[in-house]
């Protein structure tokens, strides 16, 4: 029995593998390439691609730009969605199916009908919107509304947070010290991976950013498609860095998924195709 | 109970920062292109949806839905199956580190990913001198930068998403049951069809929609791929924005509106499945 489970699962899992680390490895490879196009194995390795790329200002500025970009979206998202999710779970349960419905619908909206829209909507308002980063960090508060909702909203259902309230009050604890002291330490799992989900989210994203500002704010995306059409081996390691990056923050959702949260956050779609 | 009453509203208050960004940002854009979409000049019409089906466009949606369904089918698929050969693994260190290389490459895409596999399946890529050293010649019948490399290319975060869906149901198969089923004198396809099918139909369904959603609205891979070769609804309607097909606005927003409805259908439907899955589970 255990013979012929191994014998098939091994292919199984070993294709699966493959498919998986051969086009990352490829990358890694192709950037310290010399020239491989012609061969099985690259006919030299060398640095200069990767010296190259880094060392134009534009990396830099793409990348801070990114970062910048992710953070500031994800403070916006937690100011939005922390309060909001807390009452909601606390004080105002009639509130809740409309929070959670809001929260989903961004699934549906794909980042080019989103664009569409907002800029349907603001190109003709005299308002300091749309060709400008405040319009992107709108949008990508929204497109990652359902991952800081649900990782928040699953901690906070998964810790029983009424009677935590009840008790810190009938200590005498005023509402403040309640949320300070109380809430969110108990939360703050939820916060962290809703934070980091948000943070990966942006960092790769490339459509909205590229069809609401353009030009105007590079972010490393950006930067990296237009070095896809220039120049291939330094694109391969900027294409490597992205990869890094996403595995780091996606192994710090791993570390940090509350137990509880850690099913539903597996059945949350991702983002930014 | 006057002070309950001001707590309430104070409550409410909390709520604002949340709810004006939602209707700023999400509700009133897609109300937008929804009025924008069914009106004329002359008053409300249904005209627009007919106009923007244009060849061009009956195109884009049967290349979008043929790619969505087929990554959608083939990573679920392929999903499944992986999913089961991790669960039932014995090795408990081996079944973490495919979780974690599922979640990690479920997050991968957009245009790092399409560059990848360029090096990888490309004309003088990696795996396209591999095949050609064992004699199998890839180009020119195949192309990475055709609408099957792409599906290849959205296969990479299709599969693992799959399986981080498929997996809870997969690891809730019990041994004894099909032990059960062996001692009752069932056969193995006996005991797929009749027992471990029907248990995982609704996550592998949850799956199957999920994935197809997915793919539909996917853009960033596409475009860094195939750049506009290949005709996809994404493509078509990142055209329009971008300002290079000039078309009146109300197709345009006739067309967002159409795959707003195909998404959201298939979110439902995964949102169905999916609450089957938890009860089930």
């Amino acid at each position: 029995m255990s013979v012929r489970f191994l014998t098939w699962r091994a292919p199984v899992i070993g294709v699966f593998t493959a498919f998986m680390i051969v086009p990352v490895a490829a990358t890694a490879l192709f950037s310290v390439a010399t020239r491989w196009d012609r061969s099985l194995w690259p006919e030299g390795l060398t640095l200069a691609w990767w010296l190259k790329v880094t060392s134009r200002s534009a990396f830099a500025d793409t990348l801070l730009n990114s970062f910048w970009v992710a953070a500031v979206s994800m403070l916006v998202s937690l100011i939005a969605v922390v309060p909001a999710a807390y009452l909601a779970h606390t004080r105002l349960p009639q509130a809740k199916p409309w929070l959670e419905l809001l929260s989903i619908v961004p699934f549906s909206l794909p980042g080019v009908v989103l664009a569409l829209g907002l800029i349907r909507l603001y190109s003709k308002l005299p308002l300091p919107l749309v060709n400008t980063p405040n319009i992107l960090v709108a949008a990508y508060v929204i497109v990652t509304l359902p991952f800081m909702y649900r990782a928040v909203m699953n901690t906070l259902e998964s810790v029983d947070t009424r009677s935590l309230i009840e008790a810190a009050q009938s200590l005498g604890a005023n509402p403040l010290q309640v949320l300070g002291w109380v809430v969110v330490p108990n939360i703050a799992a939820g916060i962290v991976n809703g934070s980091l989900l948000v943070l990966s989210a942006v960092f790769s994203e490339f459509v909205l950013a590229n069809l609401l500002i353009g030009t105007r704010l590079k972010t490393f995306p950006i930067y990296l498609v237009e070095f896809t059409r220039s120049d291939a081996r330094q694109a391969s390691a900027l294409a490597l860095m992205s990869f890094v990056i996403a595995w780091i923050i996606s192994l710090a959702i791993l570390w940090t998924a509350a137990r509880p949260g850690r099913r539903r956050q597996a059945e949350s779609p991702p983002r930014s195709r | 109970m006057v002070s309950g009453v001001k707590r309430l509203r104070f409550a409410w208050i909390g709520l604002a920062p949340f709810l004006i960004l939602v209707l700023a940002f999400e509700i009133l854009p897609i109300l937008a292109l929804l009025v924008s979409s069914l009106s004329a000049k002359d008053g409300p019409t249904l005209s627009n949806f007919g106009r923007a089906l244009t060849p061009t466009t009956l195109a884009a949606f049967g290349n979008s839905l043929q790619l969505a369904i087929a990554t959608a089918f083939g990573g679920t698929l392929f999903g499944t199956v992986v999913a089961y050969a991790i669960a039932t693994s014995r090795n408990s260190a081996m079944r973490h580190v495919m979780t974690a290389l599922a979640n990690v490459a479920a997050n991968f895409g957009g245009a790092p990913l399409a560059f990848a596999f360029v090096i990888t399946l490309g004309s003088t890529g990696f795996v396209t001198i591999l095949l050609g050293c064992l004699g199998i010649q890839l180009y020119p019948d195949f192309r990475i930068y055709s609408i099957t490399g792409l599906g290849i290319a959205y296969l990479y975060f299709q599969t693992p998403l799959a399986i981080l869906l498929v997996m809870p149901a997969v690891a809730g198969l019990r041994p004894e049951w099909r032990e059960a089923a062996e001692i009752l004198g069932a056969t193995a396809s006996q005991y797929w069809r009749r027992i471990a099918l029907p248990i995982l139909a609704p996550a592998i369904s949850a799956s199957f929609f999920l994935l197809f959603a997915n793919a539909f609205g996917a853009y960033a891979t596409a475009w860094t791929l195939t750049g506009s070769d290949v005709n996809l609804i994404p493509v078509q309607i990142a055209a329009l924005v971008r300002g290079e097909v000039v078309l009146d606005p109300a197709l345009a927003d006739a067309l967002a509106i159409l795959s707003l409805l195909v998404m959201a259908l298939c979110l439902i439907a995964y949102q169905y499945f999916a609450r089957r899955m938890r009860r089930t589970a």
